[in-house]
């Protein structure tokens, strides 16, 4: 198990390989925005849990910034070195594969929740806090919407990454076809989709307003945890087979 | 060692003991394109240059023995192991790939440390020292890669490579974006590494960067493996090779019957584009051309020598 102490180092290498860009800009400006939001809605005195779950944590937190963040970093652990080459790098060391996919996953990880949960958590906190002890819960059910469906996401399109250079342009087609139209229209298809997991797991806490999942929590975990497992086994696999091309020569 | 041209099994270098490199007819596909086809050497201790065109497969071949590629048919093996699926064998690999790029955001410093560290070193800081030490970048490891020169960024790859002192070497155009100085730094680096019981092995396509790091060559052409052994002889046959010029001057007939007599030329030809000679000896039919015009008061126009790339150099190899 010592190969494990060698991802911190890795993961401070894709810290900087994904935080070294301009779309992390934009994607902070994107999570400010509920926040931005929430003082509005507190100067406006609208402390109410189901109008700010509707109108902010279901239009913007949980639709856009949670799946766009995480399949951001999650396609972009690998996605870069690999276009690249710099990956040859990584992978010419007797260090095993799983703990490459262990230490890009968790970089991943770290970013989109620190960025989600830091965005849902402060939003909470500004208008939701300020209702009672249901709002407490809320927010707590909004940060926990967030760890689960980031790790869910990074997973999934980590692995994806590894098969595809796609994988950003694949997971905002699902993002906005399967989860933000079909997803809701169907409501059978709840058990394929991470937005759900997400909200699904956060009702063990309180359950939101602007949740529509008919999951259970204990469902939503299980099949949350599934996911991650699946994806990352599967990542691992992967790069057990990766091939570098012949190139020109 | 004896030179050999299309060979069955070549010891391209003779190994004292058990090869570091070992290939059996190797051979990798792509669908219907065989980059690499049925090669089959051994390489020991020393310094061996990979020579061939671009398209040759020498990539494709580093990246077989570096693991990032298995054999369509045949066996790879590197200090007895199949390096694919094997990453515990990259503690005995050192592999510059072809590929310039390197994380620009770290320092030079930062980088070949980040090497050490995943090789599991106890000492990262001071192997990453010296590894720097030995390619000459100490005065610039605090920089950030990305402001490095393309021949820096060559020179950092290396010290990563080796940080970890490999047994087996593998460098990919490693003189890419050198100048003439960095070259020699690492032509000494690579001997010394050789003169240390190393086994390395580097690409090319430029045959004057070989010939001063090699004395061992493998020529790929097209896949194959052309020629391979000592680069004097192989050089030899490369020079002393048919070769094809093309002269025009103010009265090609005369000139012809002059050349006829010369001993370097054993063919001319009468084309409406000027004479086509055909000598064995080009650098000695250079030298008579001048004075064989002079004394057949004949005007030099033009001369071409029509096969003077090493893509023909490497197709007569193949030919032969």
């Amino acid at each position: 198990m010592g190969s494990i102490a060698v991802i911190p180092e890795i993961a401070r290498v894709t810290f900087r390989q994904l935080l070294g860009r301009r779309r992390t800009l934009l994607l902070i400006l994107l999570a400010a925005l509920p926040v931005l939001l929430a003082v509005a809605f507190r100067v406006a005195g609208q402390t109410d849990i189901e109008r700010f779950s509707h109108r902010v944590f279901d239009t913007i937190t949980v639709t856009i910034l949670l799946p766009l963040v995480a399949i951001l970093f999650g396609s972009g652990a690998f996605g870069a070195e690999i276009d690249d080459g710099t990956i040859v790098y990584l992978l010419a060391k007797p260090v095993p594969r799983w703990v490459v996919i262990l230490a890009k996953a968790l970089s991943a990880m770290v970013l989109a929740v620190a960025l989600t949960a830091a965005s849902a958590g402060l939003s909470g906190l500004i208008d939701l806090v300020p209702a009672g002890s249901d709002g407490v819960l809320a927010t707590e059910a909004q940060i926990l919407a967030m760890v689960v469906g980031s790790v869910c996401y990074v997973s999934l399109f980590l692995a994806l990454s590894l098969f595809t250079r796609r994988a950003l342009v694949i997971g905002i087609g699902y993002m906005l076809v399967w989860e933000g139209a079909l997803s809701v229209l169907l409501p059978g298809i709840a058990n394929l989709s991470i937005r759900q997991y997400a909200m699904g797991a956060a009702s063990a806490i309180y359950k939101l307003p602007a949740d529509t999942t008919r999951l259970s929590s204990d469902t939503a975990f299980l099949l949350a945890g599934v996911l991650v497992v699946a994806a990352l086994v599967i990542a691992t696999w992967r790069l057990m087979r990766f091939e570098l091309p012949g190139g020109t020569d | 060692m004896t030179t050999q041209l299309a060979p069955e099994t070549v010891p391209a270098t003779q190994p004292a003991s058990a090869p570091a490199i070992e290939l059996l007819h190797a051979a990798r596909w792509y669908g219907n394109v065989v980059a690499v086809n049925d090669i089959s050497f051994s390489l020991g201790a020393g310094v061996t240059g990979l020579l061939g065109p671009n398209g040759a497969g020498k990539t494709t071949l580093l990246h077989m023995l570096a693991g990032f590629l298995a054999p369509s048919a045949g066996t790879v093996k590197v200090l007895g192991q199949s390096p694919h699926r094997n990453p515990s064998v990259y503690r005995q690999i050192g592999l510059v790939p072809e590929r310039e790029a390197v994380y620009p955001f770290l320092t030079g410093r930062d980088y070949v440390k980040f090497n050490a560290r995943l090789q599991g070193m106890r000492d990262p800081d001071g192997a990453a020292r010296a590894a720097i030490a030995r390619v000459g970048l100490e005065d610039a490891m605090d920089r950030a890669i990305g402001t490095y020169s393309k021949g820096m960024r060559q020179r950092v790859k290396v010290a990563g490579s080796l940080v970890h002192d490999p047994q087996v070497l593998l460098l990919d155009e490693p003189f890419n974006g050198m100048d003439p100085r960095q070259r020699i730094a690492m032509m000494d680096l690579l001997g010394d590494l050789a003169g240390a019981g190393r086994t390395i092995l580097f690409s090319s396509h430029i045959l004057e960067e070989v010939e001063q790091v090699g004395t061992e060559i493998l020529v790929m052409v097209a896949g194959r493996l052309a020629a391979s052994g000592d680069f004097r002889a192989i050089r030899a046959l490369m020079t002393d090779r048919p070769h094809t010029v093309t002269v025009r001057s103010s009265d090609d007939r005369r000139l012809a019957t002059t050349l006829m007599a010369d001993p370097t030329v054993f063919a001319v030809e009468l084309t409406p584009n000027g004479l086509s000679v055909q000598t064995a000896q080009l650098g000695a039919f250079r030298r008579i051309l001048a004075g064989s015009s002079r004394s057949a008061g004949v005007r030099l126009l033009e001369v071409l020598s029509a096969d003077e790339s090493l893509e023909s150099v490497f197709d007569y190899l193949v030919g032969r």
